[in-house]
């Protein structure tokens, strides 16, 4: 087994390495001359010198690359072109705000999304699952940048129950966490359903139940350990996706994460805050991934004779 | 067909947006014309859905938005099956280098998640229709490649496919005739859930505004302006949304009956 995580922890270094240079190579998808971009076709031309030769932009691309991965290795991720900020520092500030916010997204994912599942696959079809069906595809199929201003609209404008934006007041989690989390709970009640249903007609199921232990044990001490195996592992999988789901949250919200900071960044032309925002959160999503795939292996002893 | 219920919900899902498309043209008004003396109009006998903030009739605006949400999204996604499918096969009947290269490709596509990335390639490459296309594309071609891949590896090594190569067939000529009326299927299904994941995408991108740019009008441009009038005119947010998640829910719908059907596992 330590071989096989081994295996997979060497596999993402290509990963990694192809991530940086995809994210290198977006300042450079920049249509004209990127320092026209940055600086407006105005501009001084010593500024100009100036900004070619801060962004290595005076030597080759190979060049450029190697400076590039050196300064990530180093810490050094770039100075926002507006402020001179640094942007790693500038990532860390914001950082908090994004996994408060994706924390409580994803517990309340699975708050919701393992009763769902369960009741829907204790009552397979019947209306409780029918209706816990319904409500997996009204949460897969509704855009979160259309379910914020609704929640908005009822729960903020017409009740005045909650905070509208921001995140300070108290309670003011509790909308975007909702818009963040329902898609994924969607999915996670989906899986849940299939696995328990699929684990309830195993062998060890049936056998239990001819031993005479008792519906609900059987549903959540022997089904469960197997159903929610794979719920676990598209839960981490989505730990990472739901940073990309971030983005438009926090814009809908003001909820001033680095979703938001991305968007800013993409509106003010910062492409090295750019840079550094896609960076960051591709690199929590490359980890998410291969956490899932190590739990996969420890967790199932089944995944380890595929692998 | 008809007895499957969720075959009826896509339907009825389907016939709103149908509805608002047929009825548009109707009311003779073109959404591009500012028209000041109507701003924020409520509904009415001439602008059946009222004006937006600038006048110009919501009923046409949001037929453009369906329309363009369904052309984007079937364009983007018969490309990015084209590019998918090719790139998958050619990893798959080659192996080796061929496989290995292109399979890195894709993992690092993969290794982003889908929305950041298009919304970070659109963003740089700059406002515009084809641009957005093109972030979407690059984004979505990934999940064809991979299922065409695995398949054509299956494939392969049968008995009637080597017979043709020991024929004499060339690759072209044994992927199109003979392989991709194989791996049809699951292809299928994923084009079916791709359009619905890229009209929400398309949508979100204009949302943030880097996709549709003024004075056309998306589904995503339309939520966009209309929430910063959402405490005078919510209709504004309401219409759009409410068009863009019965198409979402009604191409889902869709997808999973094909999947059943086709008896595809994903």
């Amino acid at each position: 087994m330590y071989r096989l995580i081994l295996a997979r922890l060497l596999q993402t270094l290509p990963t990694l390495l192809g991530v940086v240079t995809l994210v290198f190579f977006l300042l450079h998808l920049v249509p004209g001359d990127p320092v026209d971009a940055l600086l407006g076709e105005t501009a001084l031309a010593a500024d100009r010198e100036a900004m070619r030769q801060t962004l290595h932009l005076d030597q080759p691309l190979m060049v450029q690359y190697v400076h590039y991965i050196q300064g990530l290795l180093h810490g050094d991720w770039g100075k926002s072109i507006i402020d001179q900020h640094d942007v790693l520092a500038r990532l860390t500030e914001r950082a908090a705000a994004t996994f408060r916010l994706a924390v409580v997204s994803l517990l309340l994912a699975v708050l919701m999304a393992v009763p769902l599942g369960y009741i829907a696959a204790r009552r397979h079809g019947q209306t409780a699952d029918t209706a816990a069906m319904v409500f997996s595809l009204l949460g897969v199929s509704i855009p979160n940048f259309w379910l914020g201003p609704m929640l908005i609209f009822l729960f903020s404008v017409t009740l005045g129950w909650l905070p509208v934006s921001g995140m300070e007041q108290p309670g003011a989690i509790i909308l975007p966490a909702i818009t963040l989390g329902t898609a994924l709970a969607a999915i996670l009640s989906r899986m849940a359903r299939a696995a328990w249903l699929e684990a309830m007609t195993l062998d060890a199921c049936r056998t239990a139940r001819a031993y005479g232990i008792s519906e609900l044990r059987i549903w959540w001490r022997h089904a469960a350990r197997l159903a929610l195996l794979p719920v676990l592992t598209l839960f981490t999988l989505q730990l990472g996706a739901v940073l990309g789901g971030a983005v438009i949250t926090e814009t809908v919200f003001d909820w001033p994460g680095l979703g938001l900071l991305t968007i800013e960044a993409i509106q003010r032309r910062d492409y090295p805050m750019v840079q550094g925002c896609v960076l960051l959160i591709a690199l929590c999503y490359v980890l998410a991934n291969l956490l899932a795939d190590v739990l996969a292996l420890i967790l199932d002893p089944r995944q380890r004779h595929v692998a | 067909m008809w007895r499957n219920p969720a075959v009826r919900l896509a339907a009825v899902c389907l016939s709103l947006p149908l509805l608002i498309c047929l009825l548009a043209p109707l009311t003779g008004h073109n959404g591009h014309v500012v028209n000041l003396d109507s701003v924020l109009a409520a509904p009415s006998a001439s602008h059946w859905l009222g004006c937006d903030a600038l006048g110009r009739d919501v009923l046409d605006r949001l037929a453009e938005g369906v329309r363009l949400s369904l052309a984007i999204s079937l364009s983007v996604v018969t490309l990015g099956a084209a590019l998918g499918i090719c790139t998958g096969m050619l990893a798959g009947w080659y192996g080796g280098w061929v496989d290995a290269l292109l399979m890195r490709l894709t993992d690092i596509v993969l290794s982003f998640p889908g929305i950041l990335l298009a919304i970070a390639l659109a963003a740089m490459l700059g406002p515009g229709v084809e641009n957005l296309l093109l972030a979407l594309v690059a984004v979505g071609w990934t999940g064809f490649a991979r299922l065409s891949r695995v398949q054509v590896m299956s494939l392969r090594h049968i008995a009637w496919i080597e017979a043709l190569r020991a024929a004499g067939l060339g690759f072209p000529a044994i992927a199109i005739r003979h392989l991709l009326p194989n791996i049809a299927a699951p292809l299928l299904v994923e084009a079916s859930f791709g359009v619905a994941a890229v009209m929400i995408g398309e949508a979100g991108l204009s949302f943030l505004g880097i996709g549709v740019q003024a004075p056309d009008a998306s589904l995503g441009t339309m939520i966009r302006e209309g929430t910063r009038l959402m405490l005078t005119n919510p209709l504004l947010v309401v219409w759009p949304g409410l068009l863009l998640f019965m198409l979402v829910m009604a191409i889902n719908l869709l997808g999973d009956t094909l999947r059943d059907h086709l008896d595809v596992k994903r």
